[in-house]
């Protein structure tokens, strides 16, 4: 089988490492051997793999070292539950130096030396949304082939969704990027699955799956461990399975997203209730003028 | 007044004239608020000690003077050598005035080169359609074959994908959807120069070989008997690519240069401006895969090249700026074990003919201290040749070279008792090296036009050999390469060493017993 | 007969005119569109010359504008003297930049002077991915170590350091504070704002203006302060320009008490809001900061054009007009004194240049300021054009400078000008060194008007009489003639 390159995009706080590294994990379940890029300056995409609270970054090293010709893969790149590979890119504190550059100095980096060989699986793990160039860096040709984007039936997740979905088609006609689905993490908001599948059909994907709320997992993060470790028999874990398993049969059918205007949006948003229609009369008064 | 129309006084003689001269000490006695002149003294004698030498390579985030330039003008270089191909720099505009201006300054030649001129809005929203229309542009105005687009640190930053930015203007209709456009990432603030050339000569290969960024069939290797010859980023390029074109003519070697600027970097004044000349034909660039191998004349500039051609199935070999006798017979030894042809008689006479000339002229050499900085191929070539002649390197230095580098040099040092006191200097620049000169008294240095500011403040003479060199003309005409090229470099060595001895010869009763007519 | 020859004032303003329509051509409509409202025919009594300006180059069109930073470091603060000027960001910058302005100067370099030296911070992956400031403080304190004798640093920004949001004021204030009010100055001119270098000496300026002035409000003058104290404003002394303009100034009874930014100093820098009146040369680039001491210190500016005896006298009178009688006879005298000198290389020059025409594209205040001096010695200019002009200098240049019928081309590009030479067959072209062997090839004598081709000064009097030399050396060489091959010329040529 050819290397399979996906990534895990969405907005931030969505639980999109936890529920990646749980899709992961069950991948590796699978007999799947993996690598996961993180490519958050967080660095938490790894950490329930490897039982730490973050690893090394490839940006940290190689500030260390000089340059990232100075690194070596041996000092990057950790091994974790199931002989998964673990890197994290790492990245600047907030409010300095570039981010997004770092991803794609780092994802150079470990291409030219060799980190994608004898592998099934590559899961680059995204920050939030496409905010430049460089957090476009893995949907870019001969990177990720299908996308997935975590969300929830928040206003904010959905989004965020959308926009990663304009991110993808700009690249999805010269590259050969494609949506995957759509990842529903519960928040158990108001016809959260509606919503969601809703959102999907107008992107012109599937809702792969819904992932239903557990407090396990939070459970399992205590201990910094994926659900698949700490309780492999749970509900939960099966939930993860049949994720990892949809992801597994959904090679080569990822699609051409088709994002929806901001008006569509917040009109779907409104049909099912999440936003109130605004009644234009009362924009632009303050509260002691609706008062009147 | 000191001017005249009859003998018309430009800057060497006018301000030496006595009304400028007062002017100009007023100027500074009265406005400047100068330092005093015992404190400059003080300073100045102070920066040629050790004490300041030691502060100095302590600097940890200071380049003061470095002896090398930034990724892009090395793909411009490499653009430069293909057929009709137009350099294409996407990014800020500023850079693409620089690179010609650089290439113009050292060559005597025009530069043509294109940027995408993204300005603010692009580095927010991307540059996307300055590609599109920059393609469009450049394509209807200048007509090329083809075009090589590489990057400046400001497209990096932003983080613009070249591949997919192409493939859209394309679809756009910019350029043909057929019309060959490599292109290679370049990042200012990795590498330098000599990394631009590595990635964009790879980008070049890549496009013809791998299958034009998915257009086209990836090639099938086919082994023919011809051999690649990569030249690197090379200041004489000039010169020494037709010494090298004549030497494998000579040999009956059937070769593919791949990127050959030789042409248009020296074209005639007949009435005519050749914007293009020359140049590896794009048919070639492509056949170059079949090659039963490649040769690069600099390792240091082929790091990523190289491995990707030994990849495809080719043998390949990587020397170092070869110059002189045994680097040559290397060179030449290895073109024709690669080929299976015989050399030459007349190559052998031209071998001994440098070797005639290093025995008539060596005894002003040997022993003779050098310091030597420029690329680090160029550093490896001339300290080894500066050994073959009896010379003493004492101190090289290569602000673009590493670790690797620095211990391929010890191993060189290491080979010779010529060698025996040198030492390598990775990522220095000339700053540090004026301490050294200060401390370690070579007895002459060997750098390019910057080392006259050096020289200057160390009275010890230069040698120019290197990149860029400004300030005299033509010597990129002349090779370095090949038993002619190592004569070249003798005699500029040799001249040099002359013109010393006489101008520290030449007062008349005081040291003029030295002055000799025969040397 | 070659169109060069054309005199009749109609015919050649067809000619241009068919020209440009010619070359518009090529170009792909949109790009046909925008390069269209560049170029024209000048026509006389109009109040500019009908050319859009200070407008984005396109892409791919090769252009011979440079960037911000080029305003700023290459221009404006290089040559400031006794600072060291920092170039932040990746090598490439400041290493092309390196000591190529031929900004002359005094001084010991590397001990109390550093024009001629290349500062910079050397960005590294590492520096744009974690933010440059730690590394742009620790390269502050390395220069107080090893530079002692520096009276000051800038910081001038490239690309990067704009894009990746370093804050370079905040280092240097705290810096300035640690080093006991040091002048530290950062200079927001990251290549890729504004369209030109012209954006560069508006920062720049502002930057004088935020970081040198304000510092200095209530320091008293070093020196004592007199009537006629002046300061030369944007000459850069490129082959000591400065120097001979400033001779005649001082012949004439002026003081000097500062030179922007040509052999300057940051002292000189600090004194100029002393001056009585401020003399600009450079227009283009030091406007700014003329305006501003105007509106904050009262000091009056005025321009003037040391290129060529017609101009000089002009600009010596003009000066004079603004202080007593003592310097207008000062001028008057100058004016005498230099008239034998002038005379003597109008008669020795003039028979062999007379009648020659000249296509300038520079940069600057050249475009339109050295026309006075080809006039002087019988010479035409028919075609010229600003890299970096804004309308005014479009202005001034319709008002008292191009004949009717002149091509004009602003931010010309290289498949144009190359076109434009081509047909206007001129005697000389003088531009830059991008442009330099272009023409050379074709066989059309050139001089560089930015470096004046390593030689110089063409400032003053003294500079007139190289500027003839050079021109008559450029055009008259037997290297012309040699061009064409012999055995490839037809029987008429």
């Amino acid at each position: 089988m050819s290397l399979r390159q996906i990534a895990f995009y969405g907005k931030g706080g969505i639980g999109k490492s936890t529920t990646s590294q749980n899709t992961l994990a069950a991948l590796a379940d699978l007999g799947q051997r993996i690598l996961i890029v993180g490519c958050d300056p967080k660095a938490d995409s790894t950490r329930l793999m490897l039982h730490a609270k973050a690893q090394d970054t490839i940006l940290s090293l190689a500030a260390e070292a000089g340059s990232v010709e100075d690194l070596e893969l041996e000092d990057v790149m950790k091994i974790g539950y199931k002989d998964i590979r673990c890197v994290e890119s790492g990245g600047p504190e907030p409010g300095v130096g570039c981010a997004g550059r770092g991803v794609i100095t780092s994802i150079n980096f470990l291409e030219e030396n060799g980190a994608y060989d004898d592998i099934d699986y590559v899961s680059y793990d995204v920050l939030g949304d496409v905010v430049c160039g460089g957090f476009a860096m893995p949907i870019r040709e001969n990177k990720a082939q299908e996308i997935y984007i975590v969300m929830s039936g928040e206003m904010m997740a959905m989004y965020a969704a959308n926009n990663i979905s304009k991110g993808i088609l700009k690249y999805a006609n010269s590259g050969g990027v494609r949506l995957g689905g759509l990842i529903c993490n519960e928040r158990q908001t108001d016809k959260e699955l509606e919503l969601a599948e809703n959102l999907a059909k107008k992107l012109g994907t599937e809702l792969i799956h819904f992932v239903p709320r557990d407090n396990i997992v939070q459970h399992a993060e205590l201990r910094r461990m994926t659900v698949i470790e700490y309780a492999p028999d749970s509900n939960q874990a099966n939930e993860y399975r049949q994720l990892a398993q949809k992801i597994h049969d959904n090679a080569g059918k990822g699609i051409i997203p088709t994002p929806i205007s901001m008006d569509e949006l917040e009109d779907m948003l409104m049909e099912h209730g999440i936003m109130k229609a605004i009644d234009e009369t009362q924009v632009g008064l303050t509260a002691e003028q609706l008062a009147v | 007044m000191p001017q005249n129309a009859d003998q018309v006084l430009d800057h060497f003689e006018l301000f030496r004239q006595p009304e400028y001269k007062d002017m100009l000490a007023k100027k500074k006695a009265e406005f400047e608020q100068p330092v005093e002149a015992e404190e400059v003294a003080r300073v100045r004698e102070w920066a040629k000690t050790e004490e300041y030498k030691d502060l100095n390579f302590s600097r940890e985030a200071l380049t003061v003077n470095p002896a090398k330039a930034c990724q892009p003008l090395g793909a411009v270089f490499v653009a430069a050598g293909f057929e009709k191909t137009l350099p294409f720099v996407h990014g800020s505009q500023g850079c693409v005035a620089y690179y010609r201006s650089h290439f113009t300054r050292h060559f005597k030649e025009p530069t043509s080169c294109v940027s995408s001129s993204m300005t603010e809005d692009a580095a927010v929203f991307g540059g996307l359609n300055n590609m599109v229309d920059g393609l469009a542009n450049a394509y209807n105005l200048y007509q090329p074959k083809m075009i090589a687009v590489s990057t400046t640190c400001m497209a990096e930053v932003i983080g613009d994908d070249l591949n997919a930015f192409i493939k859209t203007a394309k679809e756009k209709g910019s350029v043909p959807q057929e019309f060959d456009v490599t292109f290679a990432h370049t990042p200012a603030f990795v590498g330098s120069h000599i990394t631009g050339y590595d990635n964009a000569m790879k980008g070049v290969l890549e496009h013809f070989w791998d299958g034009k960024a998915k257009t086209a069939e990836p090639l099938k290797r086919k082994a023919n008997k011809k051999i690649n010859f990569l030249g690197g980023f090379d200041g004489y390029t000039v010169g020494n690519n037709r010494e090298i074109k004549r030497i494998f003519d000579m040999m009956n070697v059937q070769y593919t240069m791949l990127c050959d600027p030789s042409e248009v970097w020296d074209t005639p004044t007949d009435g005519e401006f050749r914007m293009y000349d020359g140049g590896t034909t794009l048919e070639d660039a492509a056949n170059a895969i079949h090659a039963k191998a490649t040769i690069s004349m600099q390792q240091y500039c082929t790091e990523k090249t190289l491995p990707f051609i030994e990849a495809h199935g080719q043998e390949v070999k990587a020397f170092n700026h070869p110059v002189g006798v045994e680097a040559t017979d290397e060179f030449i030894m290895e073109v024709a074990r690669l080929t299976g042809v015989e050399i030459p008689e007349e190559l052998a006479k031209e071998r001994g003919r440098l070797v005639d000339a290093i025995a008539d002229s060596n005894a002003h050499i040997h022993g003779k201290k050098f310091a030597i900085y420029g690329d680090p191929d160029l550093c490896y070539g001339l300290a080894k040749f500066v050994m073959e002649l009896g010379g003493e390197p004492v101190v090289v230095l290569a602000t673009n070279g590493g670790k690797a580098w620095a211990a391929k040099m010890q191993e060189l040092f290491d080979s010779s008792p010529f060698g025996a006191n040198c030492k390598a200097y990775p990522g220095k620049d000339l700053w540090h090296m004026r301490s050294l000169l200060f401390t370690e008294k070579p007895d002459f240095l060997i750098g390019n036009t910057y080392g006259k500011y050096l020289e200057r403040d160390t009275g010890i003479p230069l040698i120019r050999i290197g990149f860029p060199i400004f300030d005299r003309h033509h010597k990129h005409r002349y090779p370095v390469w090949g038993y002619q090229g190592g004569l070249n470099v003798l005699v500029t060595i040799l001249d040099r060493i002359f013109e010393h001895m006489d101008a520290t010869t030449n007062v008349p009763a005081s040291t003029d017993y030295s002055y000799d007519i025969i040397r | 007969m070659s169109v060069s020859e054309t005199t009749d004032v109609a015919a050649v303003k067809e000619r241009n005119r068919a020209l440009i329509q010619e070359v518009l051509e090529v170009y792909p409509e949109k790009s046909k569109k925008r390069r269209a409202k560049h170029l024209n025919v000048h026509e006389e009594g109009n109040s500019d010359c009908g050319v859009k300006s200070n407008i984005k180059s396109i892409p791919g069109v090769m252009t011979i504008r440079g960037c911000a930073y080029a305003g700023s470091k290459g221009v404006v603060w290089g040559p400031i003297k006794d600072m060291i000027h920092i170039s932040h960001g990746p090598v490439g910058c400041g290493q092309y930049s390196w000591a190529a302005r031929r900004n002359y100067y005094i001084g010991t370099t590397g001990i109390d002077t550093f024009v001629t030296m290349q500062f910079t911070s050397d960005f590294q992956e590492k520096d744009i991915v974690f933010g440059g400031d730690k590394k742009l403080a620790k390269i502050m304190d390395e220069i107080q170590l090893l530079f002692p004798l520096n009276k000051g640093i800038t910081v001038q920004s490239e690309c990067p350091i704009g894009l990746i949001g370093d804050d370079i004021e905040a280092v240097s204030k705290s810096k300035s504070k640690e080093y006991d009010g040091k002048t530290i100055v950062p200079v927001r001119c990251e290549g890729f704002r504004g369209v030109s270098q012209s954006l560069g000496h508006h920062i720049a300026n502002d930057a004088v203006r935020d970081w040198v002035f304000d510092k200095q409000d209530d320091k008293p003058a070093a020196f004592e302060p007199t009537p006629y104290d002046v300061a030369i404003i944007g000459d850069y002394n490129i082959g000591g320009d400065a120097w001979s303009s400033r001779i005649l100034l001082e012949e004439m009874g002026l003081r000097v008490i500062a030179q922007w930014s040509g052999d300057g100093s940051i002292a000189e820098l600090e004194a100029t809001p002393k001056a009585k009146l401020n003399v600009l040369h450079c227009y283009r680039s030091m406007n700014y900061i003329s305006r501003h001491m105007e509106e904050k210190y009262g000091i009056p500016w005025v321009e003037y054009n040391f290129f060529g005896p017609s101009k000089i006298e002009e600009s010596l009178r003009k000066i004079a007009s603004h202080f007593d009688d003592k310097i207008k006879e000062g001028a008057e005298a100058v004016i005498a004194k230099y008239k034998v000198l002038t005379d003597a290389v109008i008669a020795k020059y003039k028979p062999r240049l007379e009648g020659k025409k000249v296509m300038l594209y520079v940069g600057g205040l050249r475009p339109r300021h050295v026309i006075g001096a080809y006039e002087d010695l019988g010479m035409e200019v028919v075609g010229t054009g600003y890299e970096f002009g804004h309308n005014d200098d479009y202005q001034r240049t319709a008002q008292h400078y191009v004949k009717d019928g002149t091509l004009i081309y602003d931010d010309v590009t290289g498949y144009e000008f190359e076109k434009f030479v081509e047909k206007v067959q001129p005697d000389l072209v003088g531009s830059g060194i991008k442009e330099k062997y272009v023409f050379q090839k074709m066989g059309v004598p050139f001089r560089q008007m930015h470096s004046w081709d390593y030689s110089g000064p063409y400032h003053g009097y003294d500079g007139f009489a190289i500027f003839a030399r050079d021109m008559d050396m450029a055009i008259n060489s037997p290297v012309w003639k040699m061009a064409p091959t012999p055995w490839k010329q037809g029987p008429e040529d």
